[in-house]
């Protein structure tokens, strides 16, 4: 039971982050590995405000510092004309001293024993279950942002990010700046990202520097989960999908470890085996119908000298 | 009365002391007048797509100035030209994003000059608009509004194309080849309905084609590119009674007597 309710928190929570992933992965069609580092950066703010004192300025900071880290690789992608995989590249790389500067030179911070969003939550829900006012919260969490994206890309704001992503050579052509959409569609994906990132070390009183390392699979792992359930259709669909997507993922790990098929670190291994083969899909099953296609026509010749 | 459009010897060179050094515009003066229809031929390498580009701003010019409406725009950037100036390409696929809707496609070139960023991009009102749009041409696409635009035929792209660029009359209307990649049907289907939305809204239109009748017959001036420079221009007086076969024989008097003067200046 703690396990599923445990689970469920956490593939709400990561959902957050998922959608940011959805934004960069899907909406403007690039990967951008920004991710790595602004989910840490996050984290470490986040965890630092609370320490301190602030849990909500913190996570205020959390999402501002994400948007920060996704403007200067958009900066660096549209700006400076660099190959988009590198500016990620670049910027989680620096990314990593400088969260490391911000826990302080340590590499991780325990929050144990000062407020959390979480603590204060379950402090202010009287006799109810702990467990279920962090449900909740994760759940408000996952929503909030899922209807603040719904209805930002209805925006016409929003309408131009997704055209960017579809087909920028019109985007120029109906006089809207195509960098400054790379830039604020990058920003709010990484503000995203690290939001998920200060949500965490929050929810499990706990900061480490290396919390980001393979975020970004996780995140496609998520989405391409979501869509396989889902459907691809339209981007309100494709934003539930994508939270639903990394719920069904942390039951997936959940299950894994549960029953004990592998040992825990071996789950890195296996979401990345799990995007390799939903993205190597389309070029398999294209694969497979030529392989057909060539045998009933090597058949069909047959036969034809046989009669 | 001051013209819409003038270009004040506008010279290209690409490439600039490399073997290839190719002038693409040399010295091209030309000037519009509002409502004007020009149609501009010339062979491959012409000229006739980089004075598009010029004027559109994908690069800047080596020397000369581009006015349009009376406004300098010689150094403004390419995404506000296109305030101003609509394009299509011959490329149906160019023109509009295919993962979205008809209209949402159209939202967005309506959008273009008025609404602010967090308005809603797609109002009720704005979808009747577009249904009744599209309904005026006859192609069944004002029921087709929530269809995404990459299911759609190359020439529906097309016509929706056009009417994104048109929602908003442009001051400048640049058609290069735009019926070129559809079938013969398609294409006058497409061409009779630029003819609609050019002559009911007054737009200021080019149409590059390699079609010299068509040339001939349509708008109210043409023009003949070659070598980067404007080799002829005739208003619809001059080309009134013009023939195919007779502009053939003037572009290679015309290309004969410049070769000798080049001639000439060398031996």
């Amino acid at each position: 039971m703690t396990l599923l309710i445990g689970s469920l928190q956490l593939g709400l929570l990561y959902g957050v982050m998922v959608l940011g992933i959805y934004i960069s992965f899907r909406i403007l069609n690039v990967p951008d590995l920004t991710a790595e580092g602004s989910f840490t950066f996050g984290l470490a703010v986040s965890a630092v405000g609370a320490v301190s004192g602030h849990p909500f300025l913190g996570l205020f900071g959390a999402a501002a510092a994400g948007g920060l880290a996704g403007s200067f690789t958009g900066l660096l992608q549209t700006r400076l004309q660099i190959h988009p995989v590198l500016t990620g590249i670049l910027t989680m790389s620096g990314l990593y001293s400088i969260n490391m500067l911000v826990l302080g030179g340590t590499p991780n911070l325990t929050l144990i024993g000062k407020d959390t969003l979480f603590s204060l939550a379950v402090a202010a829900g009287g006799g109810m279950d702990k467990e279920l006012v962090r449900l909740g919260l994760s759940f408000l969490a996952a929503a909030l942002c899922t209807a603040f994206l719904a209805l930002f890309f209805r925006t016409r704001l929003g309408l131009c990010i997704r055209a960017t992503g579809d087909n920028a050579d019109m985007v120029r052509a109906s006089s809207i700046n195509v960098d400054r959409m790379k830039i604020i569609s990058l920003a709010l994906s990484n503000g995203l990202i690290a939001l998920c990132g200060g949500l965490i070390a929050q929810y499990q009183s706990f900061a480490d520097i290396n919390s980001g390392v393979g975020i970004l699979v996780v995140g496609l792992a998520s989405v391409i989960i979501g869509e396989a359930v889902c459907g691809r259709r339209f981007v309100t669909m494709g934003l539930v999908s994508a939270v639903f997507g990394s719920v069904v993922y942390r039951y997936i790990i959940a299950a894994a470890t549960k029953a004990d098929w592998f040992p825990a670190y071996m789950l890195k291994l296996v979401s990345a085996l799990i995007v390799t083969l939903a993205l190597a899909l389309p070029a398999i099953r294209e694969m497979l119908n030529v392989r057909r296609i060539r045998k009933a026509g090597k058949g069909g010749g047959a036969d034809g000298i046989h009669a | 009365m001051g013209y819409m459009l003038e270009i004040h010897s506008a010279c290209k060179c690409f490439g600039r002391g490399t073997v290839n050094e190719h002038k693409a515009l040399e010295k091209v003066d030309l000037f519009l007048a509002p409502g004007d229809f020009v149609t501009v031929l010339g062979s491959n390498g012409a000229g006739k797509s980089t004075l598009f580009n010029a004027i559109c701003g994908n690069f800047l010019l080596d020397s000369g100035q581009i006015c349009l409406d009376g406004a300098d725009i010689t150094f403004m950037p390419e995404y506000k030209r296109s305030l101003k100036i609509g394009r299509l390409f011959q490329d149906p696929m160019r023109g509009t994003a295919p993962s979205l809707s008809i209209q949402e496609n159209l939202a967005l070139a309506y959008s273009k000059q008025k609404k602010r960023s967090f308005s809603l991009a797609l109002t009720r009102k704005d979808r009747e608009y577009f249904r009744q749009e599209l309904a005026r041409f006859d192609m069944g696409l004002e029921d087709r509004m929530e269809t995404r635009v990459g299911l759609l035929s190359g020439g529906q792209r097309q016509v929706v194309t056009l009417l994104m660029s048109t929602l908003v009359p442009p001051k400048l209307l640049l058609l290069d080849e735009h019926t070129a990649a559809l079938d013969p049907a398609t294409a006058r289907k497409v061409m009779a309905i630029t003819h609609q939305i050019v002559e009911r809204s007054q737009i200021t239109t080019m149409m590059i084609t390699h079609d010299m009748q068509q040339a001939l017959e349509t708008g109210n001036r043409t023009i003949m590119l070659d070598g980067g420079g404007v080799l002829f221009d005739m208003d619809q007086e001059t080309r009134k009674d013009l023939t195919v076969d007779r502009l053939l024989d003037m572009y290679s008097e015309k290309k004969k007597a410049r070769f000798s003067n080049d001639r000439s200046l060398l031996v």
